[in-house]
């Protein structure tokens, strides 16, 4: 049984991370996830008769009446115009809100990345720390029902993410796109009550920075709607031709296309100051160019730390407070081990700079007794799908298959006992 | 021309132009030395690697393996040989599981089937349980209904009694709030009485105010503020300073205690410490310079000049019994020089038994009085300065020593060549 080398047995699980910024969804075992799909779906009236290959088939539940719709998922389909496709976000607040489109994203995921049926894999599901007993229940339900899974696990990300980090107990920063939390984890499970969330996270730097860049009179047109560009000098008037359409495209298409070329700009050109922001230190630091999809090319100076200042320069909701105050509600035989391990994860924990200004944020709170250690994993890849890493890890160890629920499980007790087999 | 040929490592011609080739000898012709007896190439080694090692044909290398039977070089596997055991996708089931679910992973169907190897660790904490009846019976209380002790259980089953996790996932909406100490309290008063119903003798209780006070002031050991925190820090500097200040005086009269008891052993037994130190030396009675290292313990063990004993180490001159040991310092031999001088003696006598011995501990007294003096120097210093601070802490005051603890030292200071001797240890030698 070489297979079962350092406790690990494969099963051909999957795991899937559901995220506001995208699905994660991939083979347990694995170091990453097969695919990262962009969490929005976008809808268009299906008026065209023939079927193209990426549009799933409703169901038959559909009645002739209503309208048919085509579905798209994944970014070579939403990143193309087309006439009244409107992009509609499944998530809310960290959890799954719009089941119809995320059971599409489901299909698409066992189609084209699993490119398996359902029935053959055990699956499991990161959650958000807050989710809803009523949410847990349905996507249980939904599982079993639908996809009829032979064994369903779900588990909140930051203990996911705490495993990834090798640490069972942690307090885990996650900073993701619709917001920043700090979730202390005990032994595996999280503490509920003490954690602690801003709605600070990529989007809100993403939108900061989409009013900068608009308040400077920089043109946003995203890539897909550019046909050709000349090079220009430094902040020369842009030369480039838009590509002809016959309509218009949709408001949510653009907003969710600038929002991707002002993340381009986010990830290259934005950096958090060490200290708290100071137009004269952030002044000595060197400039960064960049280019946007209309080939305008400008340098950016201290405006680059200006705009990752929110993120921390919040009297209640910096990333530094909300992870002490987490830590601050846990019972205080546990605090020294949280506050030894800080787990960061994330993706926009990646912004340059963001661990050790969190680190140096931090440490400024710990209590003066007690060892303050930082966990970042060093790969963007680590630091992005920290929870999905840890799903792949759990499902693949050899004691964690009794913990499964199973279909006999589910049929003989329901969906309500998913409260007490995942905790 | 041979020796281009050597460097050029050029092969010998084979015949030499001599008499005999040319005339012809009667002798067998030399046979060419017998080749040096090639060495084989390892297998598996390198023939790169090889050349290495001989470079040039004459001399064996320094470095050969002896074992060239099988080279250093693992034997390639040799594949195709055997068939390979299959791997096949094949279920399972898991003993540690209730539901006999099926589950598949990849296993060689040639392994023989055994238990699920990962079952073994399913592991629980054993919870204590009662019935009915029993709840009945003993375990009704004030403030807990039934109801909430069994959610209360079961939690302690589903998180294995981690109380924490217990008081964070209590369902609040049916029961009031409780914190992880009194849910502690209940639980093992339960098993308090559930284990006295079993007979068992030894029965645990659970202190909740103990726990809720430490916890209180855990909490506020972490809440301190930084100014509270380097608050402590400097006084506990504080503390530390006064308590050497205290050793140092502790210290200081102990040494002045050994210094009076020195000196009036010496008057009455001059020999005594004379003759009881040695003997630890004698290990190593040559290297005086060993004595260095120890130098300060013994000062303050004896005070004076301890002359190693030179019976056991052969033939010496007697003068060499007078030298002064190592361990006397630079102060202290010009102290005795100048005292030498001041009684009109010679430095360096003629060494006669006696004289050796009446010189030796004449020094001996010499450097005792020494330190004896510049220990009462030290005291004076120290009582002046107390009445100092005692005049700086009450002002107006005065304080007056009375006179028989004052010495008449300025009179006879000259004595010494005012020059103070440090008595060794004590740190802050007063210069006056
Ligand atoms: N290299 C990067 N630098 C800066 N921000 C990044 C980087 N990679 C991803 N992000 C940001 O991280 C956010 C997504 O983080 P993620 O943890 O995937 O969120 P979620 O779990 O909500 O899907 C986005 O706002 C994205 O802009
Ligand atoms: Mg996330």
């Amino acid at each position: 049984m070489s297979g079962m080398l350092y406790g690990g047995d494969e099963i051909g699980a999957l795991v899937f991370d559901p995220g506001h910024h995208s699905l994660r969804v991939g083979y347990a075992q694995e170091d990453t996830p097969k695919a990262e799909i962009p969490a929005v779906v976008g809808v268009a009236p299906d008026d065209t008769p023939k079927i193209e290959p990426e549009v799933k088939a409703e169901d038959g539940n559909v009645s002739s009446t209503a309208p048919a719709w085509k579905y798209y998922i994944d970014t070579t389909f939403l990143h193309t115009p087309r006439p009244s496709m409107e992009l509609h976000s499944y998530m809310k607040d960290g959890m799954i809100e719009n089941w119809d489109l995320f059971e599409k994203m489901v299909d698409y995921s066992y189609d084209k990345i699993i490119q398996s049926e359902s029935q053959y894999h055990p699956i499991l599901f990161s959650e958000c720390p807050w989710n809803l007993r009523q949410k847990r229940e349905k996507l249980t339900e939904i599982m079993f029902e639908k996809y009829k899974v032979p064994a369903f696990f779900l588990v909140k990300n930051a203990a996911l993410a705490a495993f990834a980090n090798g640490r069972a107990t942690a307090l885990v920063i996650d900073s993701g796109a619709t917001h920043t939390s700090a979730v202390p984890v005990l032994d595996g499970y999280v503490i509920t009550n003490a954690v602690v969330k801003s709605p600070l996270g990529g989007d809100y730097l993403i939108l900061k920075a989409r009013e900068m860049l608009e308040h400077i009179g920089i043109d946003l047109t995203p890539a897909a709607l550019i046909a050709s560009k000349e090079v220009v000098r430094d902040k020369d008037k842009p030369k480039y031709t838009k590509k002809k359409l016959p309509f218009q495209p949709t408001n949510s298409w653009m907003a969710y296309m600038i929002k991707r070329t002002v993340q381009d700009f986010q990830q290259s050109v934005i950096q958090v100051s060490e200290s708290p922001f100071d137009e004269r230190i952030a002044a000595g630091f060197p400039t960064v160019q960049h280019e946007f999809p209309t080939g305008y090319r400008q340098d950016f100076g201290p405006e680059r730390f200006k705009l990752a200042e929110v993120l921390f320069d919040h009297a209640m909701l910096g990333a530094g407070h909300i992870a002490a105050t987490s830590a601050g509600m846990c019972d205080v035989d546990i605090r020294p081990a949280l506050y030894s391990s800080v787990v960061l994860t994330g993706g926009n924990s990646l912004v340059q700079g963001f661990s050790d200004r969190l680190s140096r944020d931090l440490s400024s709170r710990t209590p003066g007794s007690l060892r303050l250690k930082m966990i970042a994993a060093n790969g963007t890849v680590e630091r992005r799908f920290g929870a999905w890493v840890g799903g792949s890890i759990l499902a693949s160890i050899g004691t964690f298959q009794q913990m499964w629920m199973s279909m006999q499980e589910y049929q003989e007790a329901g969906k309500a006992q998913i409260d007490r087999k995942c905790p | 021309m041979a020796d281009v040929r050597d460097i050029m490592e050029l092969e010998h011609p084979s015949q030499e132009v001599t008499r005999e080739s040319i005339i012809g000898s009667d002798k067998q012709k030399k046979r060419p030395p017998p080749p040096t007896k090639t060495q084989k190439r390892p297998e598996g080694m390198h023939r790169e690697v090889f050349a290495l090692l001989y470079n040039d044909s004459k001399d064996v290398s320094p470095l050969f393996p002896s074992d060239t039977g099988h080279g250093y070089k693992q034997t390639k596997i040799k594949l195709g040989m055997r068939k390979p055991r299959k791997w096949k996708w094949m279920q399972f089931t898991n003993p540690a599981r209730t539901d006999g679910t099926i589950f598949y992973h990849w296993r060689r169907p040639s392994d023989e089937p055994k238990e699920y190897p990962f079952a073994k660790f399913n592991k629980k904490v054993d919870v204590v349980t009662y019935t009915d009846a029993e709840y009945q019976q003993h375990l009704r209380v004030d403030g807990w209904s039934k109801e909430e002790t069994d959610h209360m259980i079961e939690l302690a089953q589903r998180f294995d009694l981690r109380f924490i996790l217990m008081a964070d996932r209590y369902d609040t909406e049916k029961f009031p709030k409780r914190s992880v100490e009194d849910i502690k309290d209940r639980y093992y008063k339960i098993c308090g009485v559930m284990s006295k119903l079993k007979g068992e003798k030894k029965i645990y209780t659970y202190d909740v105010d103990h726990e809720k006070r430490r916890k209180e002031q855990l909490k506020k050991l972490y809440d301190r503020t930084q100014e509270q925190i380097e608050e402590e820090q400097f006084l506990m500097l504080e503390l530390k300073k006064i308590e050497a200040r205290k050793k140092e005086r502790e210290r200081k009269t102990q040494d002045l205690q050994k210094l009076i008891s020195q000196a009036d052993n010496q008057t009455e037994t001059p020999k005594k410490a004379d003759k009881k130190i040695p003997k630890k030396k004698l290990a190593n009675p040559s290297r005086p310079s060993r004595v260095d290292t120890t130098h300060i313990f013994q000062v303050v063990e004896t005070a004076g000049i301890k002359f190693p004993d030179y019976k056991n180490s052969g033939v010496s001159l007697r003068s060499q019994r007078m030298k002064l040991p190592a361990n006397v310092g630079q102060k202290k031999s010009k102290g005795i020089e100048q005292l030498l001088q001041e009684m009109g003696l010679e430095l360096n006598p003629i060494p006669t038994e006696e004289i050796c011995q009446h010189f030796n501990e004449l020094r001996s007294d010499m450097v005792l009085l020494m330190e004896i003096k510049s220990a009462l120097s030290t005291c004076e210093y120290e009582l002046q300065s107390l009445r100092h601070q005692y005049e700086a802490v009450n002002p107006g005051r005065t304080l007056t020593i009375p006179p028989q603890l004052l010495s008449n030292l300025e009179l006879d200071n000259k004595v010494g060549g005012g020059e103070i001797i440090d008595v060794v240890g004590s740190p802050s030698t007063p210069t006056s």
